[in-house]
This record gives C-alpha cells, structure tokens and sequence, in this order.
C-alpha cells in the first residue's frame, strides 16, 4: 500500500471518529438544549454566556462534522476540531484548578466519565485531529509533487 | 465508482450511527429542588440540584451557599459524588 492510500484511510478514519463524537454531542445537547443551558449557567466564568453557548457549541460541532467530508473545507474542520476540543479541555482544567466542582456540560454518556478520564478522552481526540492534519498535509505534498512530475 | 460509494456512505453511517446512539444513551436528568439562604437577600431561594442528593462525598452548593433538600436549615443539606 501506498503512502498516499494509507495518509487517505488514516484521514477517512479520523474524519468519522471524529464525526460520530460531534454529532452524537450535538445531538444529545440539542435533544435537551434547555438543560444543557441551565448546566452551562451553572458554570464558573462562562455563565453570562450561557445562551450563546448553549446554541453555538452545538451548531459548531455540526458544522466541523460536516465539513470533515468536503476535501476543499478537511483542513479547516481538523484545526477547527483540535481548537474546539483543545478549549474544552484547557476550560475544564482550568476550573478543576480553581473551582470547588463543575457540573458537566457534556453530551450522553460522556457526562458519566470522571473529570481525568475526561481530559483524557478530549486530549485523545485532539490527537487524532492533529494527526489527521498531519496526514493531509502530507497527501496534499504528494498530490502537489504528482501533479508538478506530470 | 467505489471512492463516490465510501464518500457517501460513510459519513452518512457516521451521522446514522451517532444519532441513534444520542437517542439510544438519552437520560432524561430529574433535578432534585435544592434550597439556599441568600445572606444578602435575606431570603430562601430554590434552584435545580442536578446530582445532588443526601448522600454523597462532597456538599452541595450554590454560589457558596450550602443546599438543603427543603427551605430549613434544619432539613437535609444536600451531597453529591465527586470522583
């Protein structure tokens, strides 16, 4: 297998790992969008903001999972994925350090994993996003060398 | 004609698949009252207490206010599980 095929299955891969957790958290949020509010309200820091959020964080989750699948728009939605979960994550330890307690905000059964667990679900995520950019910077080196050759 | 396939077909499993699991893992959360003296109002005021409870290893608060299952400082202060 080529490097160019194994770069294009590590991409697909990426890019449905990383569909199937924004959708299923947009959608658990959405489902529930007046809890989800009063959970962020509850939140240190972020409360004021609560309806913005409450209505943005899902729609953006949406949006990146779905230009995860147009090759024109991939790279944006990998770094808009790594700076999407790269906030949630910098949020949370930021607040575990000062705060008392957080009430989850999360979607679905994520909100069940302890706070450690969950950083360390976000920080795998933003790997896989990272490589994913990795892996089409690459591809599109190789395309631009293909394309210069013929 | 395969590529097109996979390009159409995954991601729409993908969406499928998420969706039905955001339906199938759907936890309808029931908020416990929780009762709070505000010192500066001088009143008691009552707020939804996710995950609150009567048992548990850490208090319950709001905003610094201990929570309490009724109105009273003589009822139940209310306790959670922090991992």
């Amino acid at each position: 297998m080529s490097h160019k095929g194994i770069y294009s299955k590590l991409i697909t891969l990426f890019s449905l790992l990383l569909t199937l957790l924004f959708v299923y958290t947009a959608v658990s949020k959405l489902m529930h969008l007046d809890t989800f509010q009063l959970r962020v309200e509850r939140m240190p820091y972020i409360a004021s903001y609560a309806t913005v959020i409450s209505w943005a964080v899902p729609f953006v989750e949406l949006v990146i999972a779905g230009l995860l699948w147009f090759a024109r728009y991939r790279t944006l939605a990998l770094y808009a994925s790594l700076v999407l979960l790269g906030s949630f994550t910098i949020y949370i330890s930021i607040v575990l350090k000062y705060s008392e307690s957080i009430p989850c905000s999360c979607g679905g059964v994520i909100s069940t994993l302890g706070w450690t667990d969950h950083i360390l679900f976000n920080i795998t995520f933003m790997f896989m996003a990272l490589l994913g950019i990795i892996c089409n910077n690459k591809q599109n080196i190789m395309q631009s060398h293909q394309n210069t050759v013929q | 004609m395969k590529s097109n396939f996979l390009k159409l077909v995954l991601p729409a499993f993908a969406i499928l698949l998420a969706v039905g699991l955001a339906f199938a893992t759907e936890d309808r959360a029931v908020f416990q009252d929780g009762h709070y003296y505000d010192t500066a109002e001088q009143e008691w005021r009552s707020i939804p207490a996710e995950g609150c409870g009567e048992t548990g290893n850490t208090l319950c608060k709001h905003l610094g206010y201990q929570l309490y299952s009724m109105p009273s400082f003589g009822s139940t202060p209310l306790r959670k599980n922090v991992p």
